[in-house]
């Protein structure tokens, strides 16, 4: 299948989950979707239309949280981002764990990070942070304030 | 009294300024062939002096006393075997009946105590290069005896080393024959893998990241571990040119072809190390085993057919 | 000066250890030891453990969890040994100075002799830097004793 042949079945088997297509280049296409539906979405991409799934980043802007999932179409040379935005006041999402194994670690590290609840992740500990970092404070975040009493933050000139 | 004198003497410090000249003369070579300026004369005995002066560690667990006296029985079997040959080489009536035997019992104990200081110290990562040392030792012992027997054969089956010194005196050297030249060639290779120098340094400087059974030696156990292995450096090549070049003499010319038997045989042990890769555990048993000691029993065969 | 000190200087063993760095630092010190820039000449040699070195050359910037492993080395190498902080980021942590997970710099961690800067430091550099440091040991001796 080509890419415009992707991007019309896409469109059409799930046109109420997807908010906006965002075509930005050949090689990259953005689609903006609801956070209830990851799964269907994600689970068709990867069986039906054979991609991979590269990584996820996610970011904090100032009213809501953004995760992006990658899928790559190795032949085709494309990358398909899925946008899910999440309000402050409710982060939780479904885990990709039971599609795939690769997701498992770097949702370990959006949660230990953001503070982003995946909901029916086995194993949700902290990844990447050291053992004497206390709990409930995530670093990523835009309003994180230094909690260290004991840290130098000048240069001693 | 006397004895004191040769052991102390000729069996410590000539071995030991010699052992040292040859261990810079290696690493000059090595470094000239790599294009580069190596270091200077008298950095071997820099590096044995900076570490006496360091702090001995010992590690938690480990058992103290065989820790600390690994290298000293490693040190004094090779100062032992040393004033053997010079006293022999120097005036060959003072040979009793079975020091070759001893000198090859001897000769063994620098590895082993290498192994016992590996398995002493508590770390996974020397108990690995200890066992492969282990290894090492079981694959060459075999061709290198068999290598040692044949000049044993060709000077009528004697086991005193005067004797086969007289004999090569009267007959001409050991190595002018074929089977002498075989055994020549087996020995050689075994004494590369007795000096742990590449192609066989598999147990010591085995991913180049930590260096073996000698991970936890600092300050004065390192000195004497070093200190052994160049005197070994000089020991080694003696043996052989005991065996099968007639020793050396000093006086008039033969001091300078002297020389240069010792010269030559460390040369070849340079150009060995200086061109080939590090074989693995299980090529190097192969390699002693299979074409080595092949190469061994047809020199002894020759030797008893008196060729 | 003495005689132990005399062959310090003269055959300063090296060990190389990175506390979280973005690993060209160790590229650059691993260029010091090519024939080119033949630091073996000096007597420095690379070993691999750390029991046998004598001068610790620590780049990177100390992150909370090799904080704890950097100090447990420290108190394995056989004093006395010298300390050389190499990069940026190892002086000060360097544009890492605000990130929340690298609270201190080197030198309040343990104690250091010289400072090399540069991101990364050129192997000019850090054979200037190394050779400072033998002349600053050299004058400090000299200073205690004329006192």
């Amino acid at each position: 299948m080509d890419r415009k042949e992707i991007l019309k079945d896409i469109r059409e088997k799930f046109k109420e989950d997807i908010i906006n297509v965002f075509d930005k280049s050949p090689k990259r296409v953005y689609i903006e979707i609801k956070p209830e539906s990851i799964v269907k979405l994600a689970s068709h991409i990867f069986k039906d239309l054979g991609a991979r799934f590269n990584t996820a980043s996610g970011m904090d802007a100032r009213n809501h949280m953004e995760i992006l999932y990658h899928f790559i179409f190795e032949d085709l040379n494309l990358l398909v981002s899925l946008r899910v935005k999440l309000p402050k006041l409710k982060l939780e999402i479904d885990s990709l764990v039971s599609l795939f194994e690769a997701a498992n670690w770097i949702e370990r590290e959006i949660h230990e990070m953001l503070g982003i609840n995946f909901k029916g992740h086995p194993d949700l500990r902290r990844l990447l942070l050291s053992d004497d970092w206390p709990e409930g404070i995530h670093p990523l975040r835009c309003d994180y304030k230094e909690w260290d009493k004991n840290v130098i933050r000048d240069r001693g000139v | 009294m006397i004895y004191i004198f040769y052991f102390l003497v000729y069996g410590f410090l000539l071995t030991a300024v010699i052992g040292l000249l040859a261990s810079w003369i290696d690493r000059k070579v090595t470094a000239r062939v790599q294009y580069r300026v190596g270091p200077p004369i008298l950095q071997p005995l820099i590096d044995i002096t900076k570490l006496l002066g360091k702090e001995t560690c010992i590690p938690r667990g480990a058992s103290k006393t065989t820790f600390l006296m690994a290298p000293v029985v490693g040190l004094t079997s090779v100062i032992l075997v040393s004033s053997l040959l010079w006293v022999n080489n120097i005036n060959s009536n003072n040979s009793f009946l079975g020091d070759l035997i001893v000198v090859l019992y001897l000769l063994t104990i620098p590895s082993i105590s290498i192994m016992i200081g590996g398995f002493a110290s508590r770390n996974p990562l020397a108990s690995l290069g200890a066992s492969r040392e282990m290894k090492l030792i079981l694959s060459y012992e075999l061709p290198f005896v068999l290598a040692v027997l044949v000049p044993v054969i060709k000077s009528n089956f004697s086991i005193r080393l005067g004797e086969i010194l007289g004999f090569q005196a009267q007959n001409g050297v050991i190595v002018g024959n074929l089977s002498g030249f075989l055994a020549l060639v087996v020995a050689l290779l075994c004494m590369q893998a007795k000096l742990a120098l590449v192609p066989f340094d598999i147990p010591e400087a085995e991913t180049e990241i930590t260096s073996g059974p000698l991970i936890e030696y600092s300050g004065s156990g390192l000195a004497i571990y070093r200190l052994m292995k160049n005197m070994l450096l000089f020991v080694l090549p003696f043996f052989l040119i005991i065996l099968f070049m007639g020793g050396l003499r000093f006086d008039g010319l033969h001091l300078l072809s002297g020389v240069l038997k010792y010269v030559g045989l460390i040369a070849l042990i340079m150009v060995i190390r200086n061109t080939n890769p590090r074989v693995r555990i299980d090529q190097a048993v192969r390699f002693f085993w299979g074409p080595m000691t092949t190469i061994a029993i047809i020199a002894v065969i020759f030797a008893l057919l008196g060729k | 000066m003495s005689l132990k000190l005399k062959a310090l200087l003269k055959s300063p063993w090296v060990f190389h250890l990175s506390t979280g760095s973005c690993n060209n630092c160790d590229i650059e010190i691993l260029d010091c030891l090519t024939p080119r820039f033949d630091i073996e000449r000096f007597g420095m040699i690379l070993v691999g453990s750390i029991k046998h070195a004598d001068v610790l050359l620590i780049t990177g910037s100390c992150n909370r969890q090799s904080v704890i492993i950097l100090k447990r080395l420290y108190e394995q190498v056989p004093k006395p040994c010298l300390v050389v902080a190499i990069g940026e980021c190892s002086l000060s942590r360097g544009m890492f100075i605000h990130s929340y997970n690298c609270p201190v710099p080197l030198d309040k961690i343990i104690p250091v002799d010289v400072y090399i800067p540069g991101c990364p430091p050129k192997p000019e550099a850090i054979i200037a830097g190394v050779v400072k440091l033998i002349e600053k040991i050299k004058r400090e001796k000299l200073k205690s004793k004329k006192r």
